[in-house]
């Protein structure tokens, strides 16, 4: 990959950056629902954020940047996979992960977490992300619909649509995914 | 949901609230309703729960460890390879004192090859790089055994070719991890076994120049580390260590017919 003269493009805040990469890792954890492959994915981010560097306004939302980024690198990705799906011969299929998301296992209601965890996957990919970006997150919602380039008015009806889907999965009585302790 | 007052709650309203970015004005009107509808209320203090279990769920993340790679990949790619620059220098001290342990001739030349800048064989690349790592007890590899998974997945995609690590313990070696080697131009992966005697065996594996479609087991020893390698379906393999040829000769079988076997069932 060629690389921008370091001469005239701006530095990434690398503190701010380090700083980034918990969260990074677990929206990509949800995401991909795989812990390897979501630092894959954050790994491609980071190197995607030093390609572009100069789109970075010095003193804008590194995080929201970086969230956005993301986003499109695994919309990428996804495309890719998808387009050269007889060649993925190691990983599960991306469009439809095993999840393994990890649960404190020192929490009381630990069954209750895991299969919350469990049912996020069950929800669909750009309701999920929407939920995750708002409810996990705390981004604004401005700042959501300029990370996955849509109206407002599309972040506002897919959380809603992601909160009703995920209580009702939740709630579902006899679900095949609870847990005995 | 409407409260007597001039305007109903929008959905939106109860979602900003929900996540703490309503404007303080509509705050105070939605609190005013809350008291009484109590199927605002409610909802509320279910959406409220959701999203608490979500970070609850979801929060273990931010304490794990940040694993090197990424460490490495948020600091600047010039100052990485100035940094590498740096750290070049010691390298080669270490590969210097190794070449005096393990045993001269060979490797002397071969050093003085490389500094000639005359491209080095596989075979001498291979040996090379066991020396230098199997040699080392506590960081013989980059990905350790126990995240099979993130080192293949990893190694894979910096390859560019799909790798993974054959399993020797029917032959007394266990997987001990793996690294990603430098080569003459592509880069190669390691993946490092131990037996019970801690003796150490590397498998390495890289893309092959176009027009080098050798198949024949090769073999190589110079000074203890013996090398037996093969190319195979544009990639090339070698696997090294500090055993006699027969030894050697078996384990490379039972590598090539593991890989050949993964190869079969691999969907193309």
């Amino acid at each position: 990959m060629p690389q921008l003269p370091a001469t005239d493009a701006p530095a990434l805040p690398h503190p701010d950056l380090v700083a980034a990469i918990p969260r990074l890792r677990r929206y990509a954890r949800v995401l991909t629902g795989d812990a390897a492959r979501a630092d894959d994915l954050v790994q491609d981010t980071l190197a995607r954020a030093w390609e572009k560097r100069r789109l970075w306004q010095t003193g804008s939302d590194l995080r929201a940047w970086l969230f956005t980024i993301m986003h499109n690198v695994h919309i990428n990705q996804l495309a890719l996979a998808r387009r050269d799906a007889a060649n993925v011969s190691l990983d599960a299929d991306p469009g439809n992960p095993s999840w393994q998301l990890p649960v404190r296992a020192n929490q009381l209601d630990r069954v209750e977490l895991l299969e919350v965890v469990q049912q996020i996957g069950r929800l669909p990919p750009d309701q999920r992300e929407v939920l995750l970006l708002a409810a996990v997150e705390e981004l604004r919602y401005e700042e959501i619909a300029s990370i996955l380039s849509i109206p407002m008015g599309t972040v506002m009806s897919r959380l809603s649509r992601a909160r009703d889907k995920l209580r009702r999965l939740i709630d579902e009585p006899a679900s095949t995914l609870r847990v005995v302790k | 949901m409407n409260t007597g007052s001039q305007m109903p709650i929008s959905d939106t309203d109860v979602h900003a609230y929900v996540d703490g970015q309503l404007a303080p004005g509509r705050v105070v009107r939605l609190e005013a309703s809350l008291a009484t509808d109590p199927g605002l209320a409610a909802r509320i203090s279910e959406m409220r729960a959701q999203n608490a279990t979500l970070r609850d769920a979801l929060d273990a993340v931010l304490s794990e460890p940040i694993p090197e790679e990424l460490l490495a990949a948020a600091t600047a790619p010039d100052t990485r390879a100035s940094l590498s620059r740096r750290w070049l220098a010691p390298l080669f001290a270490v590969a210097a004192s190794l070449v005096v342990g393990v045993g001269l001739g060979w490797f002397g030349r071969d050093a003085l090859i490389e500094r000639t800048g005359t491209p080095t064989t596989f075979a001498r690349q291979a040996a090379f790089a066991h020396a230098l790592y199997a040699a080392d007890v506590n960081r013989p590899v980059e990905i350790w055994a126990n995240e099979e998974k993130r080192l293949v997945t990893w190694l894979t995609k910096r390859l560019g070719f799909g790798v993974h690590a054959p399993d020797l313990n029917g032959l007394g070696y266990a997987l001990v991890g793996g690294r990603l080697v430098a080569g003459n131009e592509k880069p190669t992966a390691l993946f490092m076994y131990e037996n019970a005697d801690k003796e150490r065996l590397s498998l390495q594996v890289r893309r092959q120049a176009p027009g080098t479609g050798e198949t024949a087991f090769r073999y190589a020893a110079e000074n203890g580390v013996g090398v037996f390698y093969w190319i195979d379906d544009a990639c090339g393999y070698a696997i090294s260590g500090n055993v006699d040829r027969a030894q050697l000769l078996k384990i490379a079988h039972v590598v090539y017919g593991q890989l050949a076997a993964a190869e079969a069932s691999a969907p193309k």
